[in-house]
C-alpha cells in the first residue's frame, strides 16, 4: 500500500498541472473550432504576471496570503487584456479558414508573444514560491508532499466541475452549446455569436493563464515554458478528444500516470511516456477517448 | 577605364582581405573575440554570470591598455538558439579575420559540435566551460583547448570527498540532466564509487529533460528509494528549481545531497548546512588562494558592485579563460618579436601553457586539455556573508585525478583503489 500512495499522489498532482495546460486549448477548439498554437504563450504570460504580482506583494511586505488572490487575479488580468484583443483582431479572421491557415496564423502569434515576453520580462528565470511556503507540507505514506500540490488537485477538480456547470446549467453555457451545434442557426435566432466567441476565447486564455499562474509557486517561470506547455497540451487534447473538457481531465490523468510510472520504473522513457500514451490511445480511438466522428457541411 | 581598373583592383583586394586567414601582421584596431554562452532560457542562470564576467574582465583589460596595446571587442552568441544556430554563428564570426579566437562554448554538446569546425577553419577555440571528457579524447586537436579541466577530475573528486566524509555510505541515487554532461557525470561518479567502495549500490538513476520546470515526481521517486546519498549535476534554472522543490519536501534532511554545481545557487537559494558542493575546478572567489590574491578580491568586489551579486564559478571560469587567452597572445608576441600573432601562432602558444589565474593555475596539456585543481566542500553558515559558503574544504591537485593523455578515462577510474583515495588530502585540509 505504501508503495502505491506515492504513485497515486504524484499522478494526481502532476495531472492537475497538465490539465490546466490543456483545458483552455480544448475549450477554445470546442467553441471556435480553432486550433490555437499560441495557447502555450498565454500559459507562460500568466506565469510571468503572477510571479511579478506575487513578487510585488512580497517586496511591499503586504499580507502574504494576498499572493493566492494574485494567482487568480493575474489569470483574470491576462484574459481580460489579451482575450478580447486577440480574438477580435486575429483569431476572428481565421474562422472558416482551413486548419493549415489557422495553425500558421496562431503559430505566428505564438512567436510574437514569445518575443514580447522576452522584451517585457527579460530572459532570466523568475521564482516566487510564497503560496507554496505558506501552505507547508505533509508526510503521506512516508513521503513528504507539499500541501500546495494537493491544492492544485483541488483546483483542477473545481475547474472541471465549474466548467461543466457553466456549459450545462447556465444561460451562457446553453448559448455556447447552440453556437457549437450550429453557428448559423444560432445567429439566425438572435444569438450574438461574436460575443460568444470573445467570451469563449477569453475563458480559454483565462484557463491557460491560470495554469501558468498556479505552476509558478513550485516551478518558477523561464523563457521556453510556453513551447513546452503547448506540446504537452496538444498531446492531452488529442488523447481526450479535441473539444472535450472531461476528456482533457481523463487524458491529463493518463499522461501523468504514464510519466509517473516511467520515472518510477523505466526512467529512460520519462520524456517519451506521454507521447507513447497518446500514440496508443489514437491507434485505438483515432478521435480521442471522448471524441466522435463529426460531419462536415460541404 | 582607369576608374574601372582601380575599382576592380580595390574590390579584389577587399575580397582577399576578407577571406584570407590572418597571418603574423600589423596590430589590428581591435581584437575580436567570439564568446558563446547562454544569454536566454533556463540555462541563462548559468550563462549570464559567464557573460557578466567577460564584460568585466574585458573592460579591466581594455582599461589597462588591452592586449599588446589592442583593445578587445567581444561578440556574444546565445547558445540557447541550438547547435545549428551556434554553428552558423561560429562560421560567420570565423570568416572575419578580426575574430582571431573563439571562447566556445558553455554547453558540452555545442563544444562537441564546434570542435571539428574549429579544426577545419583553423581557429583557436577555447572551451570556457564545457566539461565533457569526450571533447579532446582523440588527442588530435590542434586548435581546440579546454583549460578549465574536464568531467573526469570533476566527478572523481566528488566520489573521493564523499567517501572521506561518509565512509559508511551504502546507497546512492542520481538525478542528472538528460544529455552528455549528465550521463558522463553519472558514469564517472558511479565508476569512481564502485572502484573505491565496491559494495555501493545505485538505487535510482533519473535523467530529466534539460530545462524541466517541475521535479516533484522525481523528488518522490528519490525519497521512496531512501538513498544515503543523492548526487546531482543539474545546473542553471534546473538546479534552482530542483533545490526549491526538494528542500521543503525534506530531501536534504533524509539524504546527504551532493550538488556538483551547487556553488552557483548559494547566493540565490538558502541551502541548508552540510550539502556537498563544489566548483568543478578551483574557481571559487572565496577560496584561501583567491582570498590571498588582491586581483581576485578586486575582481569580486567590482563584479558585486556592477551586477549586484558576487561572482559564481562560471564567472570565474570565464574570467580565467580570458586571462588564459591574454597570456597566449603575450607569449606568442614574445616569441615572434612583438608582431601581432596569427591564429596558428596563438594556438601554438596555448599548447602546453601554464597560466596563473584568479584562483590558481591552469596547465594545458599537449592534447589541449587543462589541468586544474578541484575544490570540494560542504555548505556552512558564514559569519561575514548573508548566504551559505563552502566550508570543510579540500583542494585536490588536478593531475592526481586525471588519467594520462590518451588513456581511456573510465578504464583508468576502474583501476583506482581505496589506497588512492587515502593518499589524497582530507576534507578540511584546505584552509
Amino acid at each position: 500500500m505504501n508503495a502505491i500512495i506515492p504513485l497515486v499522489l504524484d499522478t494526481l498532482s502532476s495531472a492537475a498541472l497538465i490539465f490546466f495546460a490543456a483545458v483552455g486549448l480544448t475549450l477554445v477548439f470546442n467553441v471556435l473550432r480553432v486550433l490555437n498554437v499560441a495557447h502555450g504563450s498565454f500559459y507562460s504570460i500568466g506565469a510571468y504576471v503572477a510571479a511579478s504580482i506575487c513578487a510585488f506583494i512580497v517586496s511591499r511586505h503586504l499580507n502574504p496570503y494576498l499572493s493566492f488572490v494574485a494567482l487568480l487575479f493575474s489569470a483574470a488580468l491576462v484574459a481580460v487584456v489579451l482575450g478580447p484583443l486577440i480574438e477580435s483582431t486575429l483569431i476572428r479572421w481565421t474562422y472558416g479558414k482551413s486548419e493549415a491557415v489557422q495553425i500558421l496564423i496562431t503559430f505566428g502569434l505564438f512567436l510574437i508573444l514569445e518575443d514580447l515576453q522576452r522584451m517585457v520580462f527579460g530572459v532570466q528565470s523568475f521564482y516566487e514560491d510564497t503560496p507554496m511556503r505558506l501552505m507547508g507540507s505533509s508526510s503521506i505514506g512516508g513521503v513528504v508532499y507539499l500541501n500546495y500540490q494537493m491544492f492544485l488537485v483541488a483546483m483542477a477538480v473545481i475547474v472541471v466541475f465549474g466548467l461543466r456547470l457553466l456549459i450545462k446549467h447556465s444561460r451562457l453555457g446553453r448559448l455556447v452549446t447552440a453556437v457549437v451545434a450550429d453557428r448559423e442557426m444560432a445567429q439566425s435566432i438572435g444569438v450574438d455569436t461574436n460575443k460568444i466567441f470573445i467570451l469563449a476565447f477569453s475563458l480559454g486564455v483565462f484557463l491557460a493563464a491560470l495554469g501558468g499562474a498556479l505552476a509558478v509557486p513550485t516551478s518558477g517561470v523561464a523563457p521556453g515554458l510556453g513551447a513546452d506547455t503547448m506540446v504537452l497540451a496538444f498531446a492531452v487534447a488529442a488523447i481526450g478528444g479535441l473539444g472535450q473538457i472531461e476528456g482533457a481531465a481523463l487524458a491529463a490523468l493518463i499522461v501523468a500516470l504514464a510519466r509517473v510510472l516511467a520515472i518510477y520504473f523505466v526512467p529512460s522513457l520519462d520524456a517519451v511516456a506521454p507521447y507513447a500514451a497518446m500514440l496508443i490511445v489514437l491507434l485505438v480511438r483515432p478521435y480521442g477517448l471522448f471524441g466522435a466522428i463529426t460531419t462536415r457541411r460541404i | 577605364m582607369k576608374f574601372k581598373t582601380i575599382f576592380t583592383a580595390l574590390a579584389v583586394a577587399g575580397c582577399l582581405g576578407a577571406t584570407m586567414p590572418a597571418s603574423a601582421q600589423d596590430k589590428p584596431a581591435s581584437l575580436g573575440l567570439g564568446i558563446f554562452t547562454f544569454t536566454s532560457g533556463p540555462a541563462a542562470a548559468y550563462g549570464m554570470p559567464g557573460k557578466n564576467a567577460a564584460d568585466l574582465m574585458i573592460d579591466q583589460i581594455n582599461a589597462a591598455g588591452g592586449i599588446g596595446g589592442v583593445k578587445i571587442a567581444p561578440t556574444y552568441v546565445d547558445e540557447a538558439q541550438g547547435a545549428q544556430g551556434v554553428i552558423t554563428e561560429y562560421r560567420r564570426l570565423a570568416a572575419d579575420p578580426k575574430n582571431q579566437v573563439m571562447l566556445a562554448a558553455l554547453s558540452s554538446a555545442n563544444c562537441l559540435a564546434l570542435a571539428p569546425i574549429a579544426e577545419q577553419l583553423e581557429v583557436p577555440t577555447v572551451g570556457w566551460n564545457c566539461d565533457t571528457h569526450q571533447l579532446l579524447q582523440d588527442g588530435k586537436s590542434k586548435y581546440v583547448f579546454r583549460p578549465n579541466g574536464n568531467t573526469v577530475p570533476e566527478f572523481v573528486a566528488y566520489a573521493v570527498y564523499l567517501l572521506a566524509k561518509k565512509p559508511d555510505v551504502k546507497t546512492v541515487a542520481i538525478i542528472n540532466p538528460d544529455y552528455a554532461f549528465g550521463h558522463d557525470a553519472a558514469k564517472i561518479f558511479k565508476a569512481a564509487l564502485h572502484a573505491l567502495k565496491p559494495d555501493i549500490q545505485v538505487v535510482a538513476e533519473l535523467f530529466p529533460k534539460l530545462g524541466s520546470p517541475n521535479y516533484q515526481t522525481e523528488i518522490s521517486r528519490l525519497t521512496t528509494a531512501r538513498p544515503d546519498v543523492v548526487f546531482s549535476n543539474l545546473w542553471g534554472a534546473d538546479l534552482e528549481n530542483f533545490v526549491r522543490q526538494a528542500q521543503p519536501r525534506g530531501l536534504f534532511t533524509s539524504s546527504q545531497v551532493i550538488l556538483a554545481l551547487g556553488e552557483t545557487v548559494l547566493q540565490r537559494v538558502p541551502l541548508p548546512d552540510g550539502v556537498i558542493v563544489g566548483v568543478l575546478g578551483d574557481g571559487w572567489w572565496m577560496s584561501p588562494d583567491a582570498e590571498a590574491n588582491p586581483e581576485t578580491k578586486k575582481f569580486a568586489e567590482a563584479y558585486k558592485a556592477r551586477f549586484g551579486e558576487y561572482p559564481v564559478f562560471p564567472s570565474i571560469k570565464m574570467a580565467n579563460t580570458i586571462l588564459y587567452v591574454k597570456a597566449a597572445y603575450e607569449s606568442a608576441m614574445k616569441k615572434n618579436g612583438g608582431k601581432w600573432p596569427s591564429r596558428a601562432e596563438i594556438a601554438e602558444a596555448m599548447k602546453g601553457s601554464a597560466v596563473t589565474t584568479l584562483t590558481g593555475k591552469m596547465q594545458t596539456r599537449p592534447d589541449g586539455d587543462g589541468v586544474v585543481d578541484q575544490i570540494v566542500g560542504v555548505t556552512v553558515k558564514s559569519p561575514t556573508q548573508s548566504f551559505p559558503v563552502i566550508g570543510d574544504m579540500v583542494r585536490y591537485k588536478g593531475d592526481a585525478l586525471m588519467p594520462k593523455e590518451g588513456q581511456d578515462p573510465i578504464a583508468w577510474i576502474s583501476t583506482l583503489k581505496p589506497e588512492f583515495a587515502a593518499s589524497l588530502p582530507k576534507p578540511g585540509s584546505y584552509k
